[in-house]
């Protein structure tokens, strides 16, 4: 097992400046957020709970432009990005966009660039917020796959694991930054496991989330249930929940004219709007707010799970801060549970 | 991961001939400047170059190779800019996407065809393919309706049609006028007393939302089986293969699973009719 100091881990990411473009968590105010690597200033936070934004913003951006007049290549060509201190429900997020966007025949271009080239060093949690609830979902607050690098914070550094072959790549061309590991640094990392994990339990069942398990048909079964009457009745189709997801992944194909040439955009579209299924001729599929709210859920706990055996909620609890109509997927959830 | 196609990404097209169909409907050729071709029921996203696109099926015959017929009503903001495009206009065109309608499904059977409104554009590719196979087919019906006979899309080519020997045909209108012989009424109305075996009939539906919900159900009323019944979904589709969301059904995109799905995938599912 290897370590890193902190010191020598921001030289690491000096190194690797020219071949991506490197993203580290800091403090703004009341919450942490991503920000551009570089300024010394800086308040990066490598560890304590997950960003404000959501990881999908790195690789599918909220408005990107994706085909120039007619021609078949992708307009994008920077660095691809290197995203630190990436935490275990955001990548479980990510495992969802990739099962959207990558395939053979529609793949999307830029996306699968930026996974094919990006590199996510991730960190375990180390803090709770009030709204997280990842261990519902079956995920741990620490990352178990799908990272290149993953860091534990412990003693003025992180104990290091290797998730990839290009993890493995980038510590080997930096030997002399990392050193052995210590007993002491390693049962800092899993004590501090085992007590994040029992803290997020806990405000689990503080909600009385339903069993995972259950999570899938109790959505599905109530697909008349007033509780989406009742729950959508505060929603304002303000759009937030669906941005902040780090699973929601609809978009709309946006043309305009763009310095003479003709521009595509793909651009972050939310669910909970009305006209989201209306089509041309007038007919709205889910006309009523509460239909939007109902194919939300859905979406996360019935079409997920039925196509690619995982369900789009990851825990992160972002939904509930963001929410100013204060609906809180874990209060729908527990009334869905309960409704008969 | 494989290598990079650019989904987004329309083929240039030409507008060659602009037809007008009704005061609200034109009929468009276009003739792509690469190859493109596509199966009845596919569709296409058109776009107006750096104006919006949408997502249409073709009405031409899907075995002419070099250019694609598009019919279009007028009815929202990208379809006012496609209804001021003029010969020599620069179009973009990208697909085909879709599934289309299983054809090799219809070999050896009896096949019934309700088509309504501009429903009868789509319509006219799948009838080209039926034609192309007929002496495949054990019995094939056509049942058309509309709202008027100013608004009945390719009436001279229908009433040819009529005139075949090899296709039990009737078209009918909700109102009729002075250059109307044929019946009045709903195209549910002139659905009954044909000579088929609706328990096997392969039935396809294409229209506006209201008359395929009435269609099936009268379709169902006279013995054809839900997994029998084709219908062609119309949802908002932005980019036609599965990724933006817009157009799910259950646990399939209107898109990429259909548009063309039987009613037995689709029944259970809220909004189908909307």
């Amino acid at each position: 097992m290897l370590f890193i100091k902190r010191g020598s881990l921001f030289q690491l990411l000096e190194s690797l400046a020219g071949d991506y473009r490197i993203f580290v968590p800091s403090r703004k105010g009341d919450s942490i957020a991503f920000t551009a690597f570089g300024d010394p200033e800086e308040d990066y936070v490598i560890g304590d709970v997950r960003t404000f934004e959501p990881l999908k913003a790195f690789f599918f951006l909220g408005r990107e432009k994706v085909a120039v007049d007619f021609s078949p290549e992708n307009p994008r060509n920077d660095n691809p990005p290197c995203i630190v201190g990436v935490k275990s429900c955001d990548l479980k997020g990510l495992k969802i966009l990739d099962f959207v966007f990558i395939d053979d025949e529609y793949g999307d271009p830029t996306y699968m660039k930026a996974r094919e080239g990006g590199l996510i060093i991730s960190a375990d949690c180390t803090a709770v917020a009030e709204t997280c609830f990842c261990t519902a979902l079956g995920v741990n607050p620490w990352p178990e796959a799908e990272y290149d690098i993953n860091l534990s914070p412990a003693d003025e550094g992180f104990v290091v694991e290797v998730g990839s072959d290009k993890g493995q790549k980038i510590i080997d061309d930096h030997k002399a930054l990392f050193q052995e590991a210590t007993e002491d640094q390693v049962h800092t990392r899993d004590h501090n496991r085992t007590s994040i994990k029992r803290h997020v339990e806990k405000n689990a069942q503080n909600k009385n989330i339903p069993q995972l398990e259950r999570l899938s048909r109790i959505v599905k079964k109530n697909s008349e249930s007033d509780v989406w009457s009742e729950e959508a009745a505060a929603c304002v189709e303000c759009g937030a929940c669906n941005v902040i997801c780090p699973t929601c992944h609809c978009f709309l194909l946006y043309d305009q004219k763009c310095d003479g040439n003709l521009a595509r955009y793909r651009i972050w579209d939310s669910c909970m709007v009305k006209d989201f299924a209306r089509v041309a001729g007038g007919e709205n599929p889910r006309n009523r707010l509460w239909m939007r709210l109902r194919n939300r859920f859905e979406k996360k706990f019935d079409y997920f799970p039925a196509v690619a055996n995982e369900i789009a909620c990851t825990g992160c609890g972002r939904c509930i801060a963001a929410c100013p109509g204060k609906i809180d997927i874990r209060q729908v959830l527990e009334k869905l549970n309960a409704s008969r | 991961m494989s290598k990079m196609i650019n989904p987004y990404r329309s083929i240039e097209a030409e507008v060659l001939k602009v037809t007008t169909e009704t005061p609200t409907i034109k009929t468009f050729l276009f003739k792509p400047k690469e190859k493109l071709t596509f199966k009845p029921g596919q569709f296409m996203e058109l776009s107006v170059p750096g104006l919006g696109e949408a997502p249409f099926t073709p009405s031409s015959d899907s075995e002419i190779k070099e250019t694609m017929e598009i019919t279009i009503v007028k009815v929202g903001k990208v379809t006012d800019e496609i209804h001021k495009l003029k010969p020599g206009d620069t179009v973009g065109l990208r697909g085909p996407l879709g599934k289309g309608y299983p054809m090799t499904r219809f070999i050896g059977q009896e096949v019934f065809v309700v088509g309504g409104g501009v429903g009868l554009a789509p319509i006219r590719t799948l009838m080209y393919d039926l034609f192309h196979m007929r002496d495949k087919l054990s019995k094939l019906v056509y049942r058309g309706g509309c709202r008027n006979p100013e608004e009945m899309i390719f009436r001279k080519e229908l009433e040819e049609w009529m005139k075949r020997d090899d296709i039990d045909m009737i078209l009918t209108v909700d109102e009729g006028d002075d250059t109307w012989n044929g019946p009045v009424g709903l195209v549910t109305t002139i659905m009954d007393g044909i000579d088929l075996n609706y328990s096997r009939v392969k039935a396809i539906v294409c229209g506006p939302p209201i008359m395929m919900k009435f269609a099936t159900f009268k379709l169902q009323e006279l013995g054809v089986k839900d997994r029998n019944i084709y219908l062609s979904m119309e949802k908002n589709m932005s980019c036609g293969f599965g990724k933006c969301g817009h157009c799910r059904i259950g646990p399939y995109y209107c898109c990429k699973d259909g548009p063309v799905f039987t009613y037995d995938t689709i029944r259970e599912f809220p909004g189908i009719w909307d």
